[in-house]
């Protein structure tokens, strides 16, 4: 117990920073290829951010400079205080990471595993045996020390990793897509003791593409083709296309419904998301190239109307439109599509 | 560098080692297989070569040559032929493998002291018995000279005093396992040492447990001392088995001093190492690992006079030959064990081992670290 309140007050003493992330214009190139482009970042401590993004816009490759596994090619990053460049070393002592793969040693036993992890971050005997009986009894692996890791199902292995990444109690966690590959319901488990870590004050830092996790997040930032091209709070992520209508449409043939979506101009972009395929329009513009005549009523209620009739004039007889809330997804496409727009 | 971390990963390499029922039945097994294959068939010498006499002659010195030739262990008399057609039905239907015909006259040719002929004839479909079977019988045939031609013989050696024998020096008997065990000591350490290495870092990258250490506190270097260790343990291991099975089984005559030869193996241990980590950086998958591994072992069994004679090559194929280490430690191993060979007559091959492990080793370091950089 001891071991662990100096370990954490050693981390807390370093250079003094509110911040537990603040980088400066990273950036990292590979040969022509500039994977993470003059990211600013600012994460404050005890915060869960949400690093968003499509697979290979550099998500993973920020990461691993902040993690002080590779060189930036240009701009500065500080990670707990320390600078990534000049003191990994430090950066990492004082981080804990978990990736998609649970880089667990499959050969080894689960009590191996949380042995030769505690070994790595010289935890003591009885630092080691506190540790060892928290992470079993959180990942629920009390009484199956002996199991072979390869054997346990996903979501054991998820948390047996967690356990492994915040043995030494870091103060700040990287994830990186934690949950991919595992079911909603340990995905939940999962939420639920990274929600916990964070009561306890550690910053978590979480990348993922599961688009409802990102509201767990206290901020967001969106990464698109190495750039950062969004950043706030969910709420102010959300408000950022609060001058479009989004329209969620159900018909039975979704794909021939999206086809024909595409294919309009008043449709600015058009997507499947769950059940529906969800529309961006601008409601002002296709209640005026209606033909179809409703005198009262918000708007965009009545813009709802008027794709929903043009629908059922095309043939689908069976679709409806109905407005919604943009979802931080929703916002993600408009902003990817400008962002397209906008590179030609 | 932390003592601590490094014995903590050698550890986890050998309970990893330990898991594996691939691994280690093959670091085992397979000195030992390559043991007795390579000593009982391929390093053993001929013996037994089915032998067909057609006798023309039928005396009691033509029935000595057929004596002389059954005598020794090298051939079996397997078909007495009476005609032409009988010795080329021995020889295609594979009962003989080697004829030998007496014409008639023979006994009397030999009586008077002219030159008599002996016809020899040889399958050559098989390279290596034609080779032998002619060697062996010229040997016979020598001998039976100075038998027959008592008087011959005796004014040749006084008058002109040429001695047509080959004295063979330093492996008398000529037996192939001599210089075949030798040979398996670096060979083995050679194929299953990079084929291991080889596996080490690309199945850690695949399953991302490399990625996860090098956000702990491990550093570059004792992770690879993690690694390099208990590999070059096992090699130790391997190399003591087959020299240890080599001495007292094969019974092949050690003349050498052991340090020389523990020197020699060590220098050709880190070029391997070396060059199963090269492997390992470059490559994707673990099958991409044991496909390279693969494809490098032949060119290096033969381009290293472990099987054949370097003397073979065609001159720009040996010219390649000194760029393969296993040139160098093979010419180590077989000196120090026949004919007790120190650093004084070796140091050329020492320099080139040195080169290359010292090449080769830094060469995989230094991919090593660029890798993990960017």
């Amino acid at each position: 117990m001891r071991l662990f309140r100096t370990t954490s007050r050693q981390t807390s003493a370093a250079p003094d920073s509110p911040e537990a992330v603040v980088a400066d214009g990273l950036t990292k190139r590979f040969g022509d290829f500039t994977a993470v482009d003059a990211i600013d970042l600012s994460v404050p401590r005890g915060e869960i951010f949400g690093f968003l993004g499509p697979n290979g816009s550099g998500k993973t490759t920020t990461i691993r400079m902040l993690c002080g596994t590779i060189a930036p090619s240009g701009g500065s990053a500080t990670v707990m205080g320390y600078d990534i460049a000049t003191q990994p070393e430090k950066v990492r002592d004082n981080i804990g990471y978990m990736s998609q793969k649970f880089s667990l040693f499959q050969d080894l036993t689960v009590d191996e595993n949380l042995r030769f992890y505690s070994g790595i971050y010289g935890l003591s005997a009885e630092g080691f045996a506190e540790r060892r009986s928290h992470i079993l009894q959180m990942a629920g692996l009390v009484g199956r020390e002996n199991e072979m890791t390869a054997n346990l199902s996903v979501g054991w292995k998820q948390r047996l990793a967690l356990g492994c990444a915040t043995m030494h109690r870091p103060q700040l966690l990287f994830l990186d897509e934690p949950t991919s590959g595992v079911d909603p319901t340990a995905r939940r488990q999962f939420w639920d003791l990274l929600y916990e870590l964070a009561r306890e004050g550690v910053t978590l830092f979480v990348t993922t593409h599961y688009m409802d996790e990102a509201s767990h997040c206290n901020r967001l930032g969106f990464m698109y083709r190495g750039r950062m091209i969004a950043a706030g709070t969910p709420s102010e992520i959300r408000g950022m296309c609060s001058d479009q209508t989004i329209l969620a449409i159900t018909d039975d043939d979704r794909e021939r419904l999206l086809d024909h979506l595409e294919k309009q101009a008043v449709v600015h972009e058009a997507y499947l998301s769950g059940a529906s395929v969800h529309a961006v329009v601008d409601s002002e513009e296709v209640c005026a190239g209606s033909t179809l005549s409703i005198d009262s009523g918000d708007l965009r209620v009545r813009a709802a109307a008027c794709v929903e009739a043009d629908l059922v004039a095309a043939g689908f007889a069976g679709a409806r439109a109905v407005v919604v809330q943009p979802t931080i997804e929703d916002v993600f496409v408009h902003l990817v599509s400008q962002e397209r727009e906008r590179q030609g | 560098m932390s003592l601590r971390r490094i014995r903590l990963l050698i550890w986890k390499e050998f309970l990893q080692l330990s898991r594996d029922r691939m691994i280690l039945p093959i670091l085992i097994i397979m000195p030992l297989l390559q043991l007795v294959l390579f000593g009982y068939v391929v390093g053993a010498d001929i013996k037994d070569l089915r032998l067909a006499v057609l006798d023309r002659d039928g005396t009691t010195v033509s029935r000595s040559v057929t004596e002389a030739f059954t005598a020794a262990e090298y051939f079996k008399l397997t078909v007495r032929a009476h005609n032409d057609a009988d010795v080329q039905r021995a020889l295609d239907g594979n009962r003989a493998s080697v004829a030998i015909e007496i014409p008639k006259g023979f006994a009397d040719q030999v009586e008077r002291g002219e030159s008599a002929q002996l016809q020899l004839i040889v399958d050559g479909s098989d390279g290596r018995v034609s080779q032998m079977a002619g060697a062996y019988a010229a040997g016979i045939v020598n001998r039976l000279n100075t038998e027959l031609y008592p008087r011959q013989a005796a004014l040749a050696k006084g008058n002109v005093g040429i001695d047509a024998r080959t004295r063979v020096l330093f492996n008398p008997a000529v037996r192939a396992i001599n210089t075949m065990v030798p040979g398996l000591l670096a060979f083995i350490l050679l194929i299953s040492t990079s084929a291991i290495m080889s596996q080490a870092v690309v199945k850690e990258r695949e399953r991302g447990t490399l990625e996860q250490l090098f956000v702990t506190p491990v550093g570059r270097t004792e992770y690879l001392t993690g690694k390099l260790v208990p590999y070059a343990l096992v090699s130790v291991v391997q190399a003591s088995v087959v020299f240890t099975v080599g001495t007292l089984w094969f019974k092949v005559p050690f003349r050498g001093s052991g340090f020389v030869l523990a020197l020699g193996l060590a220098l050709f241990l880190f070029t391997s190492l070396g060059m199963g980590l090269l492997i390992s950086l470059v490559s994707r998958t673990r099958q991409q690992a044991q496909q390279m591994i693969i494809f490098l072992q032949m060119p290096q069994m033969i381009l290293s006079g472990f099987m054949f004679p370097l003397e073979v090559l065609p001159k720009w194929l040996y010219a390649v030959t000194f760029v393969v280490p296993l040139r160098y430690i093979l010419v180590v191993v077989r000196s120090v064990f026949l004919k007790g060979s120190g650093l004084a007559e070796l140091w050329p091959q020492f320099a080139a081992l040195t080169v290359f492990a010292v090449g080769i080793f830094a060469l995989g370091l230094s991919r090593f670290h660029k890798q993990l950089s960017d």
